[in-house]
Order: C-alpha cells, then sequence, then structure tokens
C-alpha cells in the first residue's frame, strides 16, 4: 500500500522539536504527516493522507509540548504549530500504543492464517512494531457469521473490522455512495450494509485496498495467493484512458490482482472496480494463443471454421489479402479499424506499416463512438490537474464520465465538493456529476451548439434547447469570470448524435473564450496515443497534418499516403458498398461498438477480406478470414498514453498464452511478408524512433520515462505546433426541427456493458444491466405512456418492445437508452449517417396494466 | 612362513565380528528425530489439518512446497475453518528436510516422518502431491512403490511435534499443547520432555 503523505513545498514553515531534533514544517500540515515526512513514521489505523483524517483508532497517538505541558495526543488530528515539542518515542507513547494494540486485539479473531491480509497485514505489523506481546485476555472474543457477501465482489468479515471508518468514509467522501456505515452500538458497533442495498459502487474495491485489517476483502483475489506469493511490477491501467496507476501482482505466471498506486496527477491511489478486476480476462476462456484461419479463402462459405494454423500461414494469408486489395485498388482498398487498445509503440508500428509501406490513410482507431480527431490533435490540451484546479471553472460537454471514466469523475467530484470549481455539466441526460455540478445543462440532442452560443452570447433570455433560462444566465455569469481561462471536458455526448454538434460548440466556446484548454473525455485505452500516433485519417505521428508532413517522415518511410482517407463511418460504408478490399480489424468489435448495426453488418459482409489482429474471438472477429493472437495487458511492456497527453510506463509481468504476440511484433511481421522492413525490433528502439520523428515526443527519452523519478509519466507536448493537425470552425451541423409524434434518442453508455473485456472478466460479467426507455415523466400523458409500462420504440432501422421509465433528468422530448444493454441492442435503431436519430414510442396498452407496477425512479 | 604372512590379517579378519550390514535387506534403527519425508495430518475426526496458509512454502528455504488455498465447500468441508489446502506440492529433489515448515505451520498439519528411502526413476515421482502426503483413514503415511518401508516406521509421523517442548511458558509445563491425530489421538510426550522427567 502506498499511503505516504504528497511531497509538499513549504510556503509557511515553523519549526518544531521532533524527537529531539529541530525540523522545519509547513505550518498547519497534520503533525503525523510532517512527521514522516521528517523519517519518523507513526503507526496509524484510521488515518489516510486522501480522506479527511477523523481520530478514530488512537493508534496515532504521541506525546506533544504545545506550551501547556506534554499529554498524549492523537497526531492525525494535530496541526503543526510553532515550537511543538513532540516525542514519538517516549514511555507515555510507547504504553499507550500498547494499550491501544491490546483493545484493539481483544475481540480480533487472530485469523491471519486464514485471512487474506496475513502477511501485508497493518494490524499484523503494528502488533509486531508497537504492540504488548501478549494479552491478558482470556475470555471469549465476540463472534459474527464469516464473510458476508456486501457486494458482487466484497466480502466483510465483521469479527476482523477494528472499526478505523476508513472503508464508510471512502463511500461517503471519496465515492460519493454512502451505502455501508457503522450500525449498532457499544461493542456491537459493526460496519454493514442497508437492508436490500448492497454495496453496489463502482469503486468498491477501493474499500478493500485501503482496509488496514483483512474485514474486507475481495472476493475475486479470495484465496488465490499469499502475498510472499505475488511478483510486483507497476503500471498504468488500460482499461479505459485515465490511466491509473497501478501495481499488477501475478504468481506462476498468472496476473492475479492490481492495487492502485497512489499518483498525485491522475489517480490518487484509487482504482474503479473495472480496472481492478479487469485482468481477470487475461486468464478467461476462449483467449486467443494461436492464430487462427480458414482452409480455403473463401470468406461466404459457412462451413470452412476458423481452426488453427501457424503463423507463417497465417501472415502468408494476411499478406497476401492486402497484396490482392492493393493489386485490385491500390492502397485505398485497405482500411483499419482500432488500435486505440495498442501501447504507442504499437500504434506507431502500425502507423508505419500502413501509412508508410502500404501508404492507405483509411484508418481510425474511433469507432464511430468518439469525437473528431481535430478537436483533441488541434487545441492545447489540460490536464486532470487543470480541469480541477481549486476555485476554477471547468466546462464538460461530454457522456457521463462516472459511466467512462470513472477516476475523472473521482477527480472531478473531488474538486466541486471540496475545492470550490464551479462545474457547469452539459451532458446528454443527467448523471453522475449533475448533482455537484453548479449548473447542468441537459440539451435536446441536436441543439447543443445552439445551447453553447447562448450561454457565450447572450441573448434574448428564453428557454435553448429545452434548458431554463436560469441556468443559462448562471453559466454564463461564471464563465463571464473565469477571464478566459478554463478547462473544457469535451467527449461524446450520445452515439446517436452527430458529433457536428460537438465540433460547433466546441469552436463557439475557443472563439468566445481565449485561454480554453482540452481534456478529452474518450474512453478507450490509448485513445490518445492512437491519434498523436496518427490513427485516424489525414493525421501522421506527433499531431502531424497529413498535408502538411514534414520531409523527416517521407525521408524515413518508404511511402506516404496520397490524401486523406476515411474515418470509420467512411471506411464502413465503403466496405458496404465494395470499395474495401482488405478489413483490418485491430482489437475492434464493431458489430458491437459502432452505434450503427445495420451498416457495420453490411460492412463486414461487404469487405471481400477480414483480417482481425485480436485476443477473443467476438462477433466481428468470427467473420475474419484469419485471426493473429496479441498479447494483452500486462502480457507485454510498452507505453500509453492518457487522455491528458502523459505518457505513462507499461511494465510486463507474465508472458502471453501460446504463441501471441505483442501488436507491435505482428505489424513488423506482416510488414516483412509484405517485402518490406519496418526496422523496428524493440520497444525501446520504436520510442527512439518516436521521439526522433514526432514532434510532440522529441523531448521525451525512454531514459527519462523509464526514471522511476518518472513514475507519474511525463505529459507529451500538448500544445498544437506549427504543421499540427488544425481545429477549425465545422459548417453548423444541420438538424431537422421536431415533428410533433418523434422523441430525440439520446444513446448513452454504462461503466459495465456487454463489451469483450467486461464480458469475460468473471467478476464484472453479468453487472451489466438492462436497459429501459428512459424518458421524462413530463412526456407520459402526452404519449399515453406509463411509467413501467411496456411500449414499442420504432425508428426508421428497427423496433422493438421495452419498458417505459420515468426519469426526471432525460430532457423531454427525448427519450434515452443504454448502449451495449443486455436486453436490447440500441445500434438498431441508429442510422449513422442521421445528425438525429428520431424514434417513435407507442403504449402497447394490453401488457401496460399487468407491468405497471415494477420500475420507477 | 614366507608368503604366508601376507594372509594374517585376512584371516584375523574373518574371524572377527561384522559391521557391514546387508543394507537394504537388513537395516539399522532410526533415531526418533530423524527428518524424513513429510505427512500431511488429519485431525481425528478425518479432516484435514492443512488450512491452505502458505506459511510453509513461504518459509521453505528450498522453495520446494507449492500450495494453494480454496474456500471450504459448506457441506463437506475438507478442513476446520474457511479454506483448506487445495494443492500441496513437495519436490523431493529440492527438500533439504530443514523441517522450517513444520515449524512455521500453525495447525501442525505438516510434519515429517522416517522415511527417507526412496528411489525414483523420473523427476514427476519426486514431486508428492496433496494424496501422496497425505495420512490415509487410519491416520498412516500412504506407502508409494518406490519406497522402502519396514514394520512400524509409518508409526513414527509426528516426531517433530513430540520432540518439541509442550510449550514454552513454564505455566503450562506438563501440559501437552498438540493437538490430536486420526488413529493416534493425542500422542504422549517423549521420554524427558516432562518437567518431571516422565512421557514415553
Ligand atoms: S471494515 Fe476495515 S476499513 Fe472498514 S471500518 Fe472495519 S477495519 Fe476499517
Ligand atoms: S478509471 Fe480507468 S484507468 Fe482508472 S482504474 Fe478505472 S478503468 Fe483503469
Ligand atoms: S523440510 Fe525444509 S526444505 Fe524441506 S520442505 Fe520443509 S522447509 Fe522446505
Ligand atoms: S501445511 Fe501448515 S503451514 Fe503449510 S499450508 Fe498447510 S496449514 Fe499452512
Ligand atoms: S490514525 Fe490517528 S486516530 Fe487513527
Amino acid at each position: 500500500m502506498s499511503e505516504a503523505p504528497a511531497d509538499i513545498e513549504i510556503t509557511d514553515p515553523v519549526t518544531i522539536t521532533l524527537d529531539g531534533r529541530q525540523v522545519v514544517v509547513q505550518r498547519g500540515a497534520l503533525l503525523i504527516d510532517a512527521c514522516e515526512r521528517n523519517g519518523v513514521y507513526i503507526p496509524r489505523f484510521c488515518y489516510h493522507p486522501r480522506m479527511r483524517p477523523v481520530g478514530m483508532c488512537r493508534m496515532c497517538l504521541v506525546e506533544v509540548d504545545t506550551g501547556r505541558g506534554a499529554s498524549l495526543q492523537p497526531s492525525c488530528m494535530l496541526q503543526c504549530s510553532s515550537d511543538m515539542v513532540v516525542d514519538t518515542q517516549s514511555d507515555k507513547t510507547r504504553k499507550a500504543q500498547e494499550g491501544v494494540l491490546e483493545f484493539l486485539l481483544l475481540n480480533h479473531p487472530l485469523d491471519c492464517p486464514v485471512c487474506d491480509r496475513g502477511g501485508e497485514c497493518p494490524l499484523q505489523d503494528q502488533t509486531v512494531g508497537y504492540g504488548p506481546g501478549e494479552t491478558r485476555f482470556v475470555d471469549e472474543k465476540r463472534h459474527y457469521e464469516k464473510p458476508i457477501a456486501i457486494s458482487r465482489t466484497v466480502l466483510l468479515d465483521r469479527e476482523r473490522c477494528i472499526l478505523c471508518d476508513r472503508c464508510t468514509r471512502f463511500a461517503k467522501e471519496v465515492a460519493g455512495d454512502p451505502l455501508i456505515d457503522f450500525q449498532d452500538r457499544g461493542s456491537r458497533t459493526q460496519v454493514n450494509t442497508f437492508p436490500n442495498q448492497p454495496f453496489a459502487s463502482y469503486f468498491s474495491g477501493n474499500t478493500v485496498q485501503i482496509c488496514p485489517v483483512g474485514a474486507l476483502t475481495a472476493e475475486p483475489y479470495r484465496f488465490k495467493a499469499r502475498p510472499w506469493d505475488l511478483e510486483i511490477v507497476e503500471s498504468s491501467c488500460t482499461t479505459c484512458s485515465v490511466g491509473c496507476r497501478v501495481t499488477i501482482q501475478s504468481s506462476r505466471n498468472q496476473v492475479l490482482r492490481c492495487l492502485g498506486v497512489d499518483s498525485d496527477p491522475v489517480n490518487w491511489g484509487w482504482l474503479c472496480d473495472k480496472g481492478r478486476y479487469g485482468v481477470e480476462a487475461l486468464n478467461a476462456e476462449g483467449r486467443l494463443g494461436v492464430p487462427l484461419g480458414r482452409g480455403r479463402s473463401v470468406k461466404t462459405d459457412d462451413e470452412t471454421a476458423l481452426e488453427e494454423v501457424s503463423w507463417a500461414g497465417a501472415l502468408r494469408t494476411a499478406a497476401d489479402a492486402i497484396t490482392s486489395a492493393l493489386d485490385r485498388r491500390g492502397p485505398e482498398g485497405v482500411a483499419v479499424i482500432g488500435g486505440a487498445r495498442l501501447t504507442n509503440e504499437a500504434q506507431y508500428a502500425w502507423v508505419k506499416l500502413l501509412k508508410g509501406v502500404i501508404g492507405t490513410d483509411n484508418l481510425d482507431a474511433q469507432l464511430g463512438d468518439g469525437i473528431p480527431a481535430e478537436i483533441v490533435l488541434g487545441l492545447p490540451l489540460a490536464t486532470i490537474d487543470d480541469a480541477c484546479r481549486p476555485g476554477s471553472t471547468t466546462v464538460v460537454v461530454s457522456g457521463d464520465p462516472k459511466e467512462e471514466l470513472p477516476i475523472l469523475y473521482l477527480r472531478l467530484r473531488h474538486a466541486a465538493v471540496q475545492d470550490g470549481v464551479n462545474l457547469i455539466e452539459i451532458g446528454p441526460k443527467a448523471g453522475g456529476l449533475t448533482p455537484y455540478a453548479t449548473v447542468a445543462m441537459h440539451p435536446l440532442p441536436g441543439e447543443l451548439a445552439d445551447l453553447v452560443r447562448a450561454v457565450v452570447g447572450g441573448g434574448a433570455g428564453g428557454a435553448v434547447a429545452g434548458v431554463d433560462p436560469a441556468s443559462i444566465e448562471r453559466a454564463r455569469s461564471l464563465l463571464a469570470d473565469t477571464d478566459g481561462e478554463m478547462t473544457l471536458v469535451v467527449g461524446r455526448r450520445s452515439l446517436s448524435e452527430d458529433t457536428g454538434f460537438t465540433a460547433d460548440a466546441v469552436s463557439v466556446l475557443v472563439s468566445a473564450y481565449d485561454k480554453v484548454r482540452i481534456l478529452p473525455a474518450l474512453r478507450r485505452a490509448n485513445v490518445l496515443g492512437a491519434l498523436t500516433m496518427g490513427m485516424a485519417p489525414g493525421v501522421l505521428p506527433g499531431r502531424v497534418a497529413l498535408a502538411a508532413a514534414p520531409d523527416a517522415y517521407s525521408t524515413r518511410w518508404p511511402a506516404l499516403p496520397a490524401g486523406r482517407g476515411l474515418d470509420t463511418t467512411g471506411i464502413l460504408t465503403a466496405a458496404a458498398e465494395g470499395r474495401i478490399d482488405t478489413l483490418i480489424l485491430l482489437g475492434a468489435d464493431p458489430l458491437t461498438d459502432f452505434p450503427d448495426r445495420d451498416l457495420a453488418e453490411r460492412a463486414l459482409a461487404g469487405a471481400r477480406n477480414v483480417i482481425a489482429v485480436d485476443q477473443f474471438v467476438n462477433d466481428s472477429v468470427r467473420l475474419a478470414e484469419v485471426v493473429l493472437p496479441a498479447a494483452g495487458f500486462a502480457e507485454c511492456a510498452g507505453t500509453t498514453t492518457n487522455i491528458e497527453g502523459r505518457i505513462l510506463k507499461l511494465e510486463q509481468s507474465t508472458t502471453p498464452p501460446g504463441t501471441a504476440r505483442p501488436d507491435w511484433m505482428i505489424a513488423a511481421e506482416l510488414a516483412a511478408e509484405l517485402g518490406s522492413d519496418l526496422g523496428l525490433d524493440s520497444v525501446e528502439q520504436i520510442w527512439k524512433e518516436i521521439a526522433e520523428l514526432s514532434p510532440s515526443h522529441v523531448d521525451l527519452t525512454w531514459e527519462m520515462l523509464s526514471d522511476p523519478q518518472n513514475r507519474d509519466g511525463l505529459v507529451a507536448r500538448g500544445d498544437p505546433l506549427p504543421g499540427s493537425v488544425r481545429f477549425e470552425a465545422p459548417e453548423p451541423t444541420a438538424h431537422r426541427a421536431l415533428d410533433s409524434y418523434s422523441l430525440r434518442l439520446v444513446a448513452t453508455r454504462k461503466l459495465y456493458d456487454e463489451g469483450t473485456m467486461v464480458g469475460r472478466c468473471r467478476s464484472c460479467a453479468g453487472l451489466a444491466e438492462e436497459t429501459a426507455l428512459a424518458m421524462n415523466p413530463h412526456d407520459f400523458e402526452r404519449l399515453g405512456v406509463e411509467d413501467g409500462g411496456r411500449v414499442t420504440v420504432s425508428s426508421k432501422r428497427g423496433s422493438t418492445v421495452i419498458e417505459a421509465r420515468g426519469e426526471a433528468g432525460v430532457p423531454r422530448n427525448s427519450v434515452a437508452l443504454v448502449v451495449n444493454a443486455p436486453n436490447f441492442d440500441v445500434g438498431t435503431l441508429i442510422d449513422a449517417n442521421d445528425a438525429v436519430n428520431e424514434v417513435r414510442v407507442e403504449a402497447l396498452q394490453s401488457v401496460a396494466g399487468e407491468t405497471g407496477s415494477e420500475g420507477g425512479s | 612362513m614366507g608368503y604366508l604372512d601376507g594372509f594374517r590379517v585376512t584371516f584375523k579378519k574373518l574371524f572377527e565380528q561384522r559391521v557391514t550390514q546387508q543394507y537394504p535387506a537388513e537395516k539399522q534403527e532410526k533415531p526418533v528425530r530423524l527428518h524424513g519425508r513429510h505427512v500431511l495430518n488429519r485431525y481425528e475426526d478425518g479432516m484435514e489439518k492443512c488450512i491452505g496458509c502458505e506459511l510453509c512454502a513461504g518459509v521453505c528455504p528450498a522453495k520446494c512446497i507449492y500450495v494453494r488455498g480454496k474456500d471450504n465447500p459448506v457441506d463437506d468441508p475438507v478442513s476446520p475453518g474457511e479454506r483448506y489446502g487445495f494443492v500441496y506440492e513437495i519436490n523431493y529433489l529440492r527438500c533439504i528436510h530443514c523441517d522450517l515448515c513444520v515449524e512455521a505451520c500453525p495447525t501442525e498439519a505438516i510434519t515429517e516422518s522416517k522415511l527417507f528411502e526412496f528411489s525414483f526413476t523420473n523427476r514427476y515421482d519426486a514431486i508428492y502431491t496433496r494424496d501422496e502426503l497425505l495420512v490415509d483413514g487410519d491416520g498412516r503415511p500412504r506407502q508409494l512403490p518406490w519406497e522402502d518401508w519396514r514394520e512400524g516406521e509409518d508409526e513414527w509421523t509426528s516426531g517433530w511435534m513430540r520432540a518439541t517442548s509442550p510449550s514454552g511458558d513454564v505455566a503450562f509445563e506438563n501440559t501437552v499443547a498438540w493437538s490430536g491425530e486420526l488413529g493416534h489421538g493425542i500422542r504422549p510426550p517423549e521420554q524427558g520432555q516432562r518437567a518431571d522427567g516422565g512421557g514415553e
């Protein structure tokens, strides 16, 4: 557990006497931290540097003289003031420590040999270090039922709890999910959940990590190993793009758990459960360890199932497919979707292969569910700390960060609740941040830019986009106080709405305020790296615009694309029309993730050959001609780029299954098969080439990245340089006026969905909730719908019967669905070419009565 | 006598008592504290003593023990408590019979027997699994095909526990501090272990 206090700069020094020596500390700092910074560790249980001190456990008692005589005081509750005399070694202090430990152990079961905490338990360690060595208590101890499951992943053994208030404080203060609390009184006091309300927090795993005893243990790690079995490396989580620092802990070549590392600029030690338990997918059934291919190269022949083939054969087939595409149509006949999960180095290798050797620019790491690359690459980037700077104003124009980037949500929530940051939330509907936002506005799909214009420009003062004038006025005055300096968190608000509206809104804000910095709220692990490395049409590594490519690229690379290529929607449309011969899926599953199901299906059917590089066979991979197995998280080293543009080291912990290889190696071997040498043979050397070529990475050497001092990562240059991709105000996207029968569709994400990795992670699978059709209760009457009643929802693409549920946070005249839910695939309703997708909703009269009682919000 | 002098030693030795033994047909008695191969013990009710805590594996200087724990099945628990040793393996190509594992074990599950005579013909046989180490239904070690045993040798399976003083504290002198075993009950202390000099 890395729970050391963050280093601080001393701005207001005071001198205290610590165990007889004079030390200079920050006035007002907590004594327990000040002592630790000066090399004196005071034992503690309840104090955690990322939470408010509560003084619950009394383990940190030390003898302090503040001028009124020495007395025992809890050092976690005491602020440093001048001339304090502190004695952490006095007899009185020692006696207090022994006493506290003897009391704590009175009712403690001493389960150490069967306790998952044994070997890394602060109670064990501190009993050995500061305890009395013997107990005088001979009576029967208190008993509770052995572990009770308080959520799918957290087990609570109340006998072991020392009532330190860490878990409950975390739930309340940090996560904002107060689902566990102290109950009962006296010696029967216990932590527990409320009846019928499990501890279903996205952040529940953190309580296991910070519990100073084995009272809270993680079901996925239960009895899996003991601390002395584990090999530990520090790396970064690549489940989403926040890039939380983690330690990957493995034993016998299997990753068994991930724990958060306190990285001050990023995750503060916290992780979300999806990231924490996501590593289970690495060992899941169906993980690919050998290449798969088909007997004959006839894609339409259903009889030819995927079977194991040799690497040489698989690479030959893939290279032949690419060569035949080149022969038939030239470079435009080859297209690639995906790549956001790769390391920076693998992304560079693939971009060099595709753009530099094959010469195609049809490459997009986002699956039509992101935002235009120009917003991310053409505007200056902000850090998470910028967005959370005390007293600042941050505008959030994205989907719900709680569902997409959980730890960014924790940081923003903390900023709003404790640091006075004004959040202006412009989301698709009310979400996790809404209760903490100073102003929360949820404009109708298609009217985002109108709302932003109204906020920026001022004007008539009426409601705009369904948002009340008071909120608009409030947002305007907040923004007026910022001196133009603000952070704009921008992501994909809804998958059924064109990103043109977002681009429009961004351009309005950027031209109105001169010091806007962007924090992209894109969820795929290394999507920032992908965009920076050129995995988007018109871009070359280092945010360089293809149109303005400097000579370095044409001299170092054998070829360059002739012109700008297609994005994912363009690629899929072209494939559906038979204009793409070879489609390469780089860890992408368009059949699940692309918002428009119909287009994705037609595209995969229309491409002559599909080549997949993946870890599992998912719906899209199943249609491939040849499947190349790739190494996953923890199985290959490299670097990743988080949403801030921070380059973070990834370490290898285990070896990939079978003969699966790192993605960069697959690119290099495919190039060799095509008769070209990428000249890339190690991760370190690839990075060197990136740093030489890419203007955004020039100053970042491998040595700097590997320096333990820089374990929090180094932020790559986030400001546009000459020759960079430029963000230009787009033509305003048009939207039709609402007819009185149709409702606009909002399609948003949930943390747990039916995605490839979530489904294979034992702890997360099954957590995906069914979606209901959420609508504003005000719309019920007009449409004749009842809360909980069943309705038919239909678009021009399809229709389904689903339960309607009232949700006040959904804008009026719209309905909201969750994408990738187990019961319904919203993609079947969406047409990616429509700026705003509209649906009709009709109550199913006959059934409404029967099911009318369930649901509601 | 000439050349016959040379046979003097030979003839003398011919009539002396011999010290060589016809090993393995004949064997010497083993000291009670000999460190032989391990056994995994059971309680008197047949439950396994091992709780899969891996302390033995952690302390082993030769790193030859591999243990993994698992939740006890609720309706048919293997050991008392929450966990049992699900995987238990000792590699006898590496074990140096130091008995640190025995000392580390909180439940007296792993102890050493006096059996050290085994000659495997492949490396896999050298890795004793949980099934091979566990005592049988009578609380006796299981004899493996490549082990050479004599009558009664399988009695001496918990020698180390019995050789340890009952407890470090004078207040507990003469109080047996070890638990009973399947087939043997609570074994008495050895000669000289008790303060009054009693014992077996
Ligand atoms: S369960 Fe753990 S963290 Fe929570 S109060 Fe008890 S000891 Fe503290
Ligand atoms: S927030 Fe993202 S990076 Fe952090 S633990 Fe969760 S998935 Fe991983
Ligand atoms: S006797 Fe020593 S070497 Fe052998 S298993 Fe036990 S601890 Fe390891
Ligand atoms: S033999 Fe003893 S020390 Fe080893 S795992 Fe079993 S109970 Fe633990
Ligand atoms: S750490 Fe100070 S009272 Fe618990």
